[in-house]
């Protein structure tokens, strides 16, 4: 747990401090170096197709993507617990109609609500947090309403009615504190659906807009270019796959700490 | 000739020893009853050597002269699948949910090695294990089997390609009183016919004993007693067998003293509960059909019957922790609210016990704040001193060490468990006590000591019991008077002492006899 965290706190020091300690801003251009490999001049991590210093955009990058993450996970966890726990807990037929509202919100095309959504209120990184926010908590009121339902008939949770406690308390210090594990594990697995729908909307011009950028653009960018400059896709990459692992095993070690 | 000879058998878990070398013999077609508490390592005796758990092996464990210590998974396997069959526990697990009967029944014939049975064969393999309608099982998937069916199902896996030695491991402990003597007669009819060697594992001397030709005692990982089944139940010769033939309660025998009954505390009339049909059938289906009951202060009522006769959803419905459709529950003469509209003084008057120990504690909470919590809820004028003592009364009435506080409920045995558990039922100072099947998921010892406690507390607090078993035995052990039920319906009832000499009903009659 240590080692995790302290290489999650780490990245994320990294990608907000370290852009300050370097010469090259995200976004300037160095037309003396295009292409150019590591350890150029200043350039660290050398440079992109059009001389931009590999570096400073990864860790603006990193920024980027985790704050998109850590956003549209709140959001996803936020909105999915209540709505799940209400819906697990009331049962019958409120139950029924706040899981007909998730179905029929997961059968809306995702792509198609956030493109109107650009259209109406132009493009900002806000929409981006509110339309993946928007899909991700679907799926973690499924999780949260099955979990309520299956805990509902244990023991000691009768145990807990007969001992005077009323339906908010019992949600609240018996269910919720023994749904937890299993929301947390699934909401830092959320996290990496989270980072692909984002670079899947950079991609198609809806997400993050040039010259900003996030670790999902500069691999699309280092994959497109892999065979002339593999080290592009280097950086990006051990960035990503070390926040993804941490996360992932972060979720792990949680999950055992509050399940039996 | 020898079927299995263990000798000197060790066996290890993650660096814990669990068996000390121990040695006993199997002839063919001799039933020898492994009895032991949890814990004692007699269910790591009929599966390590076997290579069907994790631990370690050591000493000797033949099978037919070949030794089974040492050998590679790979050959282990072709002597499970010829030589061995497997009876578990959980009928209710032990079968793929998704595949049919006779699929799964195939599929034990194909694993040892034998053809492709014809749908006759299948047939009659469940007919041998005393399945009714045979033919329409093979194309049943198991959730249509009730839990003694499934059993006799999987019992016909085991014996599908005819194994020299059978390995029961706690065969009927799952199931209640009337299935319990089924399987074990049935158990006993197939090895006589097919001279097949039995090991049977269980806690439960009394139920073994009647069908095994000798029996081992294991205590802590040790082989204390080995005697002929029959001698053994008569004259034990170590103070461990002699506890474990008395520990569990019995039919015959002098009535247990009970307290006295006072004044009418609650009466139950006419109350029904229905449920939705599961999957796409229409309509309800009764679980409660029309039951009155009645309790005097200080009386103790047992509410006997098989899974599924609707005993625990009647406790339910009369403490209002359960749905109710109709009916009334009068409290001293007064209406009892329905079940969101009680009040704490209701609340405190009626407290419960469940089955599973440790599932019935929060698993996150402290053993003193669980024990708390109904104080805190339904005592609010307590002060923060006041609620420290009474928690610490309520660990010491039930036996529990003051530093048990600070225990969270994965660092309690089922046992210990149990004890907070009716800990936290004694806090608010209830009237009634409902003990929901409160010793049947515990081992005998432990089971034995729990119904001691409650005896005791009965005594002493004069409390009413309200409790729901399957086991005619442990309600006699408590109560003063037993309640039969069967689908959902009250069919006879009666003095416990009356009732278990002249049963009037069916059912009770068939309880009595199962319970012998």
């Amino acid at each position: 747990m240590r080692l995790v965290s302290l290489l999650l706190i780490a990245v994320v020091a990294v990608a907000l401090l370290g852009p300050l300690a370097i010469e090259w801003r995200y976004d300037s251009i160095d037309w003396s170096a295009v292409h150019a490999p590591p350890l150029t001049g200043t350039h660290l991590f050398g440079t992109d197709a059009v001389g931009r210093d590999l570096l400073a955009r990864t860790l603006v990058g990193t920024r980027i993507t985790l704050g998109v993450a850590a956003a549209a996970a709140m959001v996803a966890l936020v909105v999915g617990v209540a709505w799940g726990a209400t819906a697990g807990w009331c049962g019958g037929k409120i139950d029924e109609a706040m899981m007909r509202v998730v179905d029929a919100l997961y059968a809306l095309p995702f792509m198609f609500v956030v493109i109107l959504l650009m259209v109406v209120f132009g493009r900002s990184i806000l929409l981006v947090f509110l339309g993946i926010g928007m899909v991700e908590w679907l799926t973690m009121a499924r999780v949260v309403r099955g979990q309520m339902l299956s805990l509902r008939q244990r023991p000691f949770v009768i145990a807990a009615e007969a001992a005077g406690a009323g339906p908010v308390r019992i949600v609240v210090t018996h269910m919720l504190p023994n749904i937890a594990g299993v929301a947390i594990a699934y909401l830092l697995l959320t996290v990496p659906q989270v980072v692909m729908i984002e670079s899947f909307l950079s991609f198609l011009g809806l997400g993050v807009q040039e010259p900003m950028t996030s670790l999902g653009i500069l691999l699309k960018d280092g994959a497109d270019d892999m065979d002339v400059a593999p080290h592009a896709l280097l950086l990006p990459g051990v960035i990503l796959m070390v926040i993804l692992l941490c996360l992932t095993r972060a979720g792990e070690l949680l999950r055992d700490r509050y399940t039996a | 000739m020898t079927l299995i000879e263990a000798r000197d058998l060790r066996i290890t878990i993650g660096g814990r020893a669990i068996v000390h070398g121990i040695s006993f013999a199997i002839d063919m077609g001799e039933t020898l009853a492994l009895v032991g508490a949890s814990g004692s390592g007699k269910s790591q005796t009929s599966l390590a050597p076997f290579g069907l758990s994790p631990a370690r092996v050591e000493g000797s464990f033949r099978l037919c002269g070949e030794e089974l210590v040492g050998l590679g998974e790979a050959r282990l396997r072709a002597i499970r699948g010829r030589n061995v069959g497997f009876v578990f526990q959980q009928p209710l697990t032990a079968l793929t949910p998704h595949l049919t009967i006779g699929r799964q029944l195939a599929e034990a014939w194909r694993q040892a090695g034998a053809a492709r049975p014809t749908r006759k064969e299948l047939i009659t393999a469940l007919e041998s294990v005393g399945l009714d309608a045979a033919d329409e099982r093979l194309d049943q998937y198991p959730h249509r089997l009730s839990g003694g069916q499934r059993q006799r199902a999987l019992i016909a896996m085991a014996i599908a390609h005819r194994p020299q030695l059978l390995v029961a491991d706690e065969p009927t402990t799952a199931l209640d009183a009337f299935l319990r003597a089924g399987i074990m007669a049935l158990l006993k009819q197939l090895c006589r016919e097919h001279q097949m060697g039995l090991l049977l594992v269980s806690h439960d001397l009394h139920t073994v004993a009647d069908h095994a030709d000798r029996v081992a005692v294991l205590q802590e990982g040790r082989i204390v007693e080995t005697a002929p089944a029959s001698a053994l139940m008569r004259s034990p010769q170590t103070r461990y067998a002699r506890e474990l033939i008395q520990a569990a309660p019995r039919l015959h025998g002098p009535p247990p003293a009970l307290g006295p009954v006072g004044a009418p505390l609650l009466g139950a009339k006419a109350l029904s509960v229905s449920f939705k049909r599961a999957g796409r059938r229409r309509g309800h289906f009764l679980a409660v059909d029309d039951a009155s009951l009645s309790i005097r202060e200080g009386e103790a009522v047992a509410i006997v019957g098989g899974s599924g006769s609707g005993k625990s959803t009647l406790a339910r419905a009369i403490a209002r922790l359960g749905p109710v459709d109709a009916g009334e529950v009068r409290w001293r003469e007064a209406v009892l609210p329905p079940r969101k509209a009680m009040t704490a003084r209701h609340r405190a008057a009626i407290q419960p016990v469940f089955q599973d120990p440790v599932a019935s504690l929060d698993p996150l909470w402290r053993v003193h704040d669980i024990v708390a919590e109904p104080l805190r809820r339904l005592r609010p004028t307590l002060d923060r001193g006041s609620v420290e003592r009474k928690v610490a009364e309520a660990l010491a009435e039930v036996d529990l060490e003051p530093s048990f506080a600070g225990r969270r409920p994965k660092q309690l045995s089922g046992g210990q468990a149990q004890r907070v558990a009716i800990a936290r039922a004694l806090v608010a100072d209830p009237d009634l006590l409902l003990l929901d099947e409160a010793t049947s998921a515990l081992d005998v010892l432990v089971g034995s000591s729990i119904l001691d406690l409650l005896a005791r507390l009965q005594r002493e607090r004069g409390l009413a019991i309200l409790m729901i078993t399957h086991d005619l035995a442990v309600a006699r052990r408590l109560c003063h008077r037993i309640v039969v039920m069967d689908a959902g319906r009250i069919v006879d009832e009666g003095l416990s002492e009356d009732l278990i000499a002249s049963p009037r009903h069916e059912v009770t009659r068939r309880l009595v006899e199962a319970s012998r």
